[in-house]
């Protein structure tokens, strides 16, 4: 063994008892006292509480290196101390002069595998969510575990914070603000009581929100059904909200649907059709006709063989901060005839859609005529909300049979009574 | 004047129980599809009278069904198996209507117990019974409960296909009604059919004069 080796080997094992003496003396000092910092993070904190500590990114940006060190004695990962985190971090190597970040976002989503282990389950449920789906398609804004959970000054069950909306609302501002004035907003519910806080959905997409409000509203479908005929239906076809959000504007949404594997059709990743098929059918631009849904739908067939896809149409309100209007329960719509007739208002946006690769539906606009044509009764034969989506043609067919069933009659009548006198004189004649 | 007792008391029942019923099904049917444009009645309140009364007529299609199964008034429905012979009838009678009866010429129909029917009546008689107020029973079954049947709607090709032949129907009976009501008044006198219906009795006394 040279003196070279000798000396590396030397190194490497301080370096080794310097990590063990971190990790005992961090447990140690959890396991004295809760809020307790160990030496070495002392050591951390001499530089890190300095006032506009920061580091020069790739990108030009800077990452904000200052941590308050009260907040994070407070904070439940004071119990762990800084190195557990910062694993990679020693004193040989750091301050790192020749170690580059490329961007906060970058060093964010780096930081999320270190969350991992020791929030496995929850960081499992993350990746399911649409958060995680929008970062994975390279969206810039779509939250890390960093950007809800402050990792320096995070507390227990203080996450959330429904009062203030914290911190769905750091990117959800509009639609908080609407939720605070709702029924739900007084009763300070969170925003996770529906969302689900780490596994959270598209909300347009899956029955996940629909299952939240039935979670607590356990006996929703009973008392539904004691004044709403057909409540069963009413709860596949139409959103809580598209009724209990009364002052809301209401649309149509079709969906494609798969009648054979039972669930939603979903966009391929990474070779969309959807728009392409649907801008190709909606030859004058101005929205999918019922022709071009027709089309369209021929379209996706094509594709799979022997399923059959067809369209559901789901009743819904337009926009996520109607969604979160809901006012209590008294001012909810009971009046059918606000859908069940011809021009109601839900009928007059229709859009088509389609489970895009990050759980988000993709739309694509219909004319509203598409819900009362005979060419709906194969494309859209799903969907039929009565009066308000009804068949024109047959509107047609009515009026021709009632006038037919009055008019032949009066029209033989008036012969018979023109005729009458002839037909006395043949009848005597035959009687004579 | 000759009396036949056509009309046992089931049939009677039978048939009074469905005019009712029909007139009420068309009614508030209208109103269900056409809320807006006629409102006697809220929305709510014809559907659940829709379905109560539709399921009375289900019952009420029973009586005639099993009535006619179960006696020999049943013959009054044979149809007739040859082609030739029905077409013949058919032909005479519709040339009746919308000829003969503006000359004063006899009803080609002679009224008897198992013959109540003329051809023309004998097969849309069965062509309505047997087919198409099952199919309209049927079809309100299953929009009475979407949810429930939504495996039988689905294989049918969904609700707006059960919907469209439940409004199809409909339709047919709207217009029917009227000709049905005309056609009873052409008896030899202009309530004589009608009166039999309450009867059961059909009075034989002129040549002329028409079905139902």
């Amino acid at each position: 063994m040279t003196g070279t080796k000798f000396h590396t080997n030397l190194i490497i094992a301080a370096r080794i008892a310097l990590a063990v003496a971190v990790f005992t003396v961090t447990s140690l000092a959890a396991r004295a006292a809760d809020s307790a910092r160990t030496q070495l993070d002392e050591q951390c904190l001499a530089c890190h509480s300095a006032e506009g500590l920061e580091m020069k990114l790739g990108d030009g940006g800077k990452l904000a290196l200052q941590v308050d060190g009260a907040a994070f004695a407070k904070s439940v990962h004071s119990k762990i101390g800084c190195a557990v985190c910062h694993a990679n971090t020693s004193f040989e190597n750091h301050p790192p002069v020749k170690k580059k970040i490329a961007s906060g976002r970058e060093y964010s989503l780096g930081m999320n595998k270190v969350c991992a282990n020791c929030h496995a389950p929850a960081v499992k449920l993350y990746e399911g969510s649409i958060h995680a789906s929008l970062i994975r398609d390279g969206n810039s804004w779509a939250p890390s575990c960093t950007d809800c959970h402050s990792p320096h000054a995070v507390m227990a069950g203080a996450t959330y914070n429904p009062a203030k909306g914290t911190p769905c609302s750091k990117c959800h501002d509009a639609v908080f603000t609407a939720y605070s004035g709702s029924v739900h907003g007084k009763a300070t519910l969170a925003c996770s009581n529906c969302h689900r806080a780490h596994d959270v959905g598209s909300p347009t997409a899956g029955d996940q929100v629909k299952n939240a409000c039935l979670g607590c509203h356990e006996d929703a479908q009973d008392k539904h059904q004691k004044w709403l005929p057909n409540a069963k239906r009413h709860f596949d076809a139409v959103s809580c909200p598209a009724c209990h959000s009364p002052q809301a504007k209401r649309k149509v949404d079709l969906r494609l649907y798969d009648n054979l594997a039972q669930q939603s059709v979903m966009e391929k990743a990474g070779v969309p059709q959807f728009e392409s098929r649907a801008r190709s059918a909606d030859k004058k631009g101005a929205g999918l006709d019922a022709m071009a849904l027709h089309s369209l739908l021929r379209e996706f067939n094509r594709d799979v063989g022997d399923s059959k896809t067809t369209l559901r149409g789901r009743l819904e309100v337009s926009s996520g901060v109607e969604a979160h209007q809901l006012a209590p329960s008294t001012l909810a719509i009971r009046d059918c005839a606000k859908c069940h007739q011809q021009g109601a208002d839900p009928f007059q946006s229709v859009t088509v859609s389609i489970v895009g690769p990050d759980g988000r539906p993709v739309r694509y606009g219909a004319q509203p005529e598409v819900l009362n044509s005979i060419i709906s009764v194969d494309s859209l034969s799903g969907f039929y909300a009565i009066g308000g989506t009804r068949i024109k043609l047959l509107d047609w067919l009515l009026a021709l049979a009632v006038m037919g069933g009055i008019g032949v009659p009066m029209g033989h009548m008036t012969i018979r009574w023109l005729f009458r006198k002839y037909a006395k004189k043949i009848t005597g004649q035959a009687d004579s | 004047m000759e009396r036949i007792y056509v009309h046992p008391l089931p049939v009677r029942i039978w048939h009074w129980i469905n005019a009712l019923g029909f007139v009420a099904m068309i009614a508030t049917g209208f109103q269900i599809r056409y809320i807006g444009l006629v409102d006697f009645m809220s929305f709510r309140t014809s559907v659940v009278l829709h379905e109560w009364i539709g399921f009375v007529l289900i019952g009420n299609f029973f009586i005639w069904l099993l009535f006619y199964l179960f006696s020999d008034k049943i013959r009054v429905y044979h149809p007739e198996l040859s082609p030739m012979k029905h077409f013949q009838a058919s032909f005479r009678q519709a040339m009746f209507y919308g000829y003969g009866i503006f000359k004063g010429e006899p009803n080609p129909h002679h009224v008897s117990v198992y013959e109540k029917f003329n051809s023309m009546q004998s097969m849309s008689y069965q062509v309505i019974m047997l087919l198409l107020v099952p199919i309209q029973f049927y079809t309100g079954v299953l929009l009475w409960d979407v949810k429930r049947f939504s495996g039988m709607i689905d294989l049918l090709g969904g609700v707006r296909v059960v919907d469209t032949a439940h409004v199809l129907i409909f339709i047919f009976f709207s217009g029917f009604i009227f000709m049905h009501i005309y056609l009873a008044t052409l008896g030899h006198t202009r309530m004589a059919h009608i009166k039999s219906m309450f009867t059961g009795y059909e009075e034989i006394e002129e040549p002329h004069g028409g079905g139902k």
